[in-house]
């Protein structure tokens, strides 16, 4: 994975979002580099890589932001079951949007998701770990690049 | 007109019956695993399918085959992340009758529904 392959994991983030409401900005600050402990917030989702790269890419964000994407697809009541199938479901739309530019053989697992620090995903350790901070409506997020 | 909605994700499955909520439609079941949806299509015979590929156990494409082994009239329209041509043109040559790319569209859902029942 190098930095020219993370743009085609902007462009699914922007689609996505966009998707909920055009009118409403995501703002994709320069992606960097974190080798070390990763960025996780409340909840996370993974998906694992396999085939042309190894390794998984994860969507991680708080409460208040998936809440509040749930409220747009006009979910109510908003429980805590909702919100990790909405996370799992945004890092599975993610990857499965990446295989546009790298194929089929980009092969992605269903998404795991993990709560706080309590990551169930052993990550390889010989591969970059790309950081995509995402901002919309005032809340954070992250999309996790671990790939071989 | 009956729909069956297969996704895991439950928050997909009421996006969609709420994108596709019409006067047409007197019945949707959903189903969250490409088990399921087999089952409840072996029972039904449902009008129209949406149908996810990536899922636990049975994947969408598996799934797909069996529904057209069931009925190889089936309308299936696939709603998947899978972003790649190879996996959209295999899906059509399994007997999948359109394609949509997640994230969902709800004016393009809509219209490949319409083009569907149309058929």
């Amino acid at each position: 994975m190098n930095d020219q392959d993370i743009q085609v994991f902007i462009t699914g983030v922007r689609r996505y979002f966009e998707s909920l409401r055009k009118d409403l900005r995501v703002v994709i600050e320069p992606p960097f580099i974190k080798d070390e402990q990763k960025p996780f917030l409340e909840y996370t989702g993974i998906i694992g890589v396999s085939g042309k790269a190894h390794g998984a890419v994860c969507f991680t964000a708080n409460r208040v932001m998936l809440e509040n994407i749930l409220r747009f697809l006009n979910e109510a009541p908003i429980n805590g079951e909702l919100i990790c199938d909405l996370v799992g479901e945004i890092a599975n739309t993610l990857s499965g949007n990446a295989r546009e530019e790298f194929g089929r053989d980009f092969l992605i697992s269903v998404p795991v998701v993990s709560t706080g620090d309590h990551i169930r995903f052993q990550f390889p350790k010989e591969c970059r770990n790309y950081v995509i901070p995402i901002i919309w409506q005032t809340e954070k997020a992250y999309l996790l690049i671990c790939l071989t | 007109m009956k729909l069956l909605i297969v996704d895991d994700s439950s928050v997909v499955r009421r996006a969609i019956e709420r994108d596709l909520e019409s006067g047409e439609i007197t019945e949707v079941d959903q189903a969250a695993t490409g088990e399921d949806a087999v089952r409840l299509y072996g029972a039904k015979l449902h009008d129209v399918i949406t149908l996810d590929i990536t899922m636990p156990g049975m994947d969408g494409l598996t799934c797909l085959d069996k529904i057209i082994a069931i009925n190889p009239e089936a309308r299936v329209l696939i709603i998947s992340a899978l972003r790649d041509k190879a996996t959209a043109i295999d899906a059509i040559k399994r007997g999948a009758s359109g394609f949509l790319c997640k994230p969902i569209n709800p004016s393009e859902l809509r219209e490949a529904f319409e083009l569907l029942i149309e058929d």
